[in-house]
């Protein structure tokens, strides 16, 4: 029977299980669940959100139904959690085992593999099939929080250099800017051009099941393989189905976890022939551009001054009645993307 | 019946489905399973007729089948109906 993996004696065991099994114990979770025979643990796992995470069995306890009860629990309590997408982070050996339970690979490499319960990803992309051009088309993924003339500066070179860039606006909700308003402002902002398709990642790019480092700062091993991951997937399964050849993205500065996500783009695309194209950042009265001048300079509650470093289209928005919240909820102060 | 919550019943062991049923303003049936090229519509067909004798005509309905067979098929699909029910 599936069992609560509670008090601190059953969760260090637990945690030595894990590590046996050769799996890095990642804290952070809703749930940590286990079997126990005769006392002793034979099967352990464990759900952040929609994400299933650590499971492992015992080896002698491997080819029976520990698994299948193990993920029945789990997915159990993530529908009752009220999420309706179930992930699972596992070792490239275990794919065949998900793939029976009807879960389908998104990315494999190296020592992890990242696979959804059903098939998310392939109606994702059936759904934009219609923004589909041929040619030699770039990418750029980004969260727009909100579109700045930075942003737009990125785009326009970007879009020069391709037949058609595609705009993936990071659909994740945890920034100051929802993601409608994000987006919105990124499709005005770049409406002009005439080669750029504003489209949303869903969940499958620099999202928290693909790249929580970007949301939570949890830095560390587990962060950087699925730093991988999430380029993994982008380079085997999103760019080919949109031809994209090329990934742009602006030179970061300040922020340590974006960098490691560029350091990564370099490292990773590369050998599934996607050139990284690291473009230098536009700079307002000498310091680079960013959607964090922009939010600090609301917090302070400055709404005027903003034209030299955001559009016409984002500085109507930010003076709207719509924008009051958004101005409030950032002085009220937050977290990393508040 | 009308399905008045989310409910569930089933596990992803092999020959059993899960299946998860909630409100929709329409009845939308998604099916994933290990068979689906082979049997998707014996599936659906099942499926339709327990949700037919229940008079439920809307709600979201998934499943994700491992070869089940029709009795397992009618049962657990019942049972998360009767779960998120409301007479």
């Amino acid at each position: 029977m599936v069992t609560d993996i509670l008090g601190s004696a059953d969760s260090a065991s637990a945690r030595a299980f894990i590590e046996a099994q050769g799996l890095a114990f990642e804290p952070g979770f809703d749930d940590l669940v286990g079997v126990f025979e005769r006392g002793a643990l034979v099967a352990v796992g464990a759900r952040e959100r929609d994400v299933l995470k650590m499971l492992a069995i015992a080896p002698a306890e491997r080819g029976g139904g520990l698994l299948g009860a193990l993920v029945t629990e789990l997915a159990r309590r993530a529908s009752a959690a009220g999420h309706d997408a179930l992930f699972v982070f596992t070792k490239p050996e275990c794919v065949p085992s998900f793939e029976a339970m009807n879960f389908s690979l998104l990315a494999s490499g190296g020592r992890a593999a990242l696979l959804e319960h059903g098939r998310g990803l392939e109606r994702y992309l059936e759904a934009n099939r219609g923004a589909v051009r041929e040619g030699a088309n770039g990418a750029v993924v980004m969260n727009c929080n909100p579109f700045t003339l930075g942003h737009r500066h990125l785009v326009e070179e970007a879009a020069r250099r391709v037949d058609t860039l595609y705009v993936f606006v990071v659909r994740e909700d945890r920034s100051a800017f929802s993601f409608d308003v994000r987006l919105r402002l990124v499709r005005e902002g770049t409406r002009d051009l005439q080669n750029v398709r504003v489209l949303d990642t869903s969940r499958y790019a620099v999202s928290a099941v693909t790249f929580p480092a970007y949301f939570l700062k949890r830095p560390g091993d587990a962060a950087s393989i699925r730093l991988d991951l999430d380029l993994l997937l982008f380079a085997q399964r999103i760019a080919p189905f949109f031809h994209v050849r090329r990934r742009f993205f602006g030179t970061e500065p300040d922020c340590a976890v974006t960098r490691a996500y560029a350091d990564g783009m370099h490292r990773v695309l590369p050998a599934f022939g996607i050139e990284a194209v690291e473009i230098a950042r536009k700079e307002a009265r000498g310091v680079a551009i960013s959607a964090s001048r922009v939010r600090a300079a609301l917090r302070d509650g400055h709404v005027d001054g903003l034209e030299d470093i955001v559009p016409e289209t984002t500085a109507a928005f930010l003076r709207s009645d719509e924008a009051r919240g958004v101005r409030e909820r950032l002085r009220a102060g937050g977290g990393r993307h508040a | 019946m009308t399905i008045a919550r989310k409910a569930q019943a089933g596990t992803i062991q092999s020959s059993d489905l899960m299946v998860f049923v909630e409100p929709a303003a329409e009845l939308v049936i998604e099916i994933e399973s290990t068979v689906r090229r082979q049997f998707e519509h014996l599936i659906r067909a099942k499926i339709e007729e327990v949700l037919r004798r229940h008079g439920v005509t809307a709600g979201r309905v998934r499943v994700s089948d491992r070869g089940a067979l029709d009795y397992a098929i009618q049962a657990r699909v019942e049972t998360a109906l009767l779960r998120g029910a409301q007479e």
